[in-house]
């Protein structure tokens, strides 16, 4: 069983992001049944990742973004970029 | 919207930029500002160096896009060089996290299997303050991650790009995409399970 920890534990990630066959996933499913530790590793893995994205939304202030156009307007305006 | 529709707008706005329109130009950046700023600013921490990628990604983009024919799509080649601008920010700092991260050191060893206490976050508003505090621990999390570590997971996990595109935006093999990613995870688990045990987050 060990043996089959190790394996599923390395390739976790491509478990969750649907990168292998399905022949595969159902060969750790199995597993997953049969082994509550590795099958809590899934679970936590899965909420850290979905936990991350929740996270990554951020307030860009105005005034930066602003900042942004008025340079971008002034260098292609004296890179004659534009009619 | 869907990505082909994505594409198409993508497709008219250089077409006009290429005719000479500020107007495309305008449109191009209210279409992929808030990503570029977000990016720069999960790798780089500051609002600062985050403003500095985006002038230099949107710069150099409005520089090259009379050249771009459009093999990759528009957000790919915008992240390519949001990319490089970051790398060049890096090495104009000196302390940045620089560790290899090992699988081994995450493989539970003699027979111990850890907990990982991850909490779920409700959408009860009265949450907002356990939210906050859990935004900076993840963050905090993300930033202490090397930079070859913290690349892949802005752009796979935040951003959403593929495996292959992510690949391809760093000129790496797709093997090592999924080996940085899958360490990069397992480290940010660990980092914020320990955070979440220490009671920062109560």
């Amino acid at each position: 069983m060990r043996e089959d920890c190790r394996k599923d534990f390395e390739r976790l990630s491509e478990y969750l992001d649907g990168e292998l066959d399905d022949a595969v996933c159902r060969e750790i499913e199995r597993h997953f049944h049969q082994c509550p530790e590795c099958r809590e590793c899934v679970d936590s893995m899965r909420k850290t990742i979905q936990l991350c994205k929740e996270a990554a939304i951020e307030e860009i202030p105005a005034v930066a973004k602003e900042r942004l156009r008025a340079m971008l307007r002034g260098c292609l305006a004296r890179n004659h970029h534009l009619s | 919207m869907n990505e082909r529709a994505t594409e198409s707008i993508d497709h008219h706005l250089i077409s006009e930029f290429k005719a000479g329109s500020m107007e495309a130009m305008e449109k191009i950046v209210e279409r992929y500002e808030d990503r570029i700023f977000t990016f720069g600013l999960k790798m780089c921490g500051h609002l600062q160096d985050a403003e500095d990628i985006a002038q230099e990604t949107f710069l150099n983009a409005f520089k090259y896009l009379k050249d771009f024919r459009e093999e990759t799509k528009l957000k790919n080649w915008l992240f390519k060089i949001a990319t490089t601008a970051c790398i060049r920010k890096r090495r104009k700092k000196k302390c940045e996290p620089n560790h290899e991260i090992s699988l081994d050191s995450f493989f539970p060893q003699n027979g111990d299997h850890p907990t990982y206490d991850i909490p779920d976050v409700s959408d009860d508003p009265s949450d907002s303050m356990l939210r906050a505090e859990l935004k900076n621990i993840i963050d905090a999390a993300i930033h202490s991650l090397s930079h070859k570590y913290r690349l892949v997971f802005n752009l796979r996990d935040i951003e959403g790009f593929s495996t292959e595109e992510t690949a391809d935006i760093l000129g790496i093999s797709t093997q090592s995409v999924k080996t940085r990613l899958h360490r990069a995870r397992l480290y940010l688990r660990e980092r914020i399970s320990n955070a979440y045990k220490e009671g920062i987050v109560q």
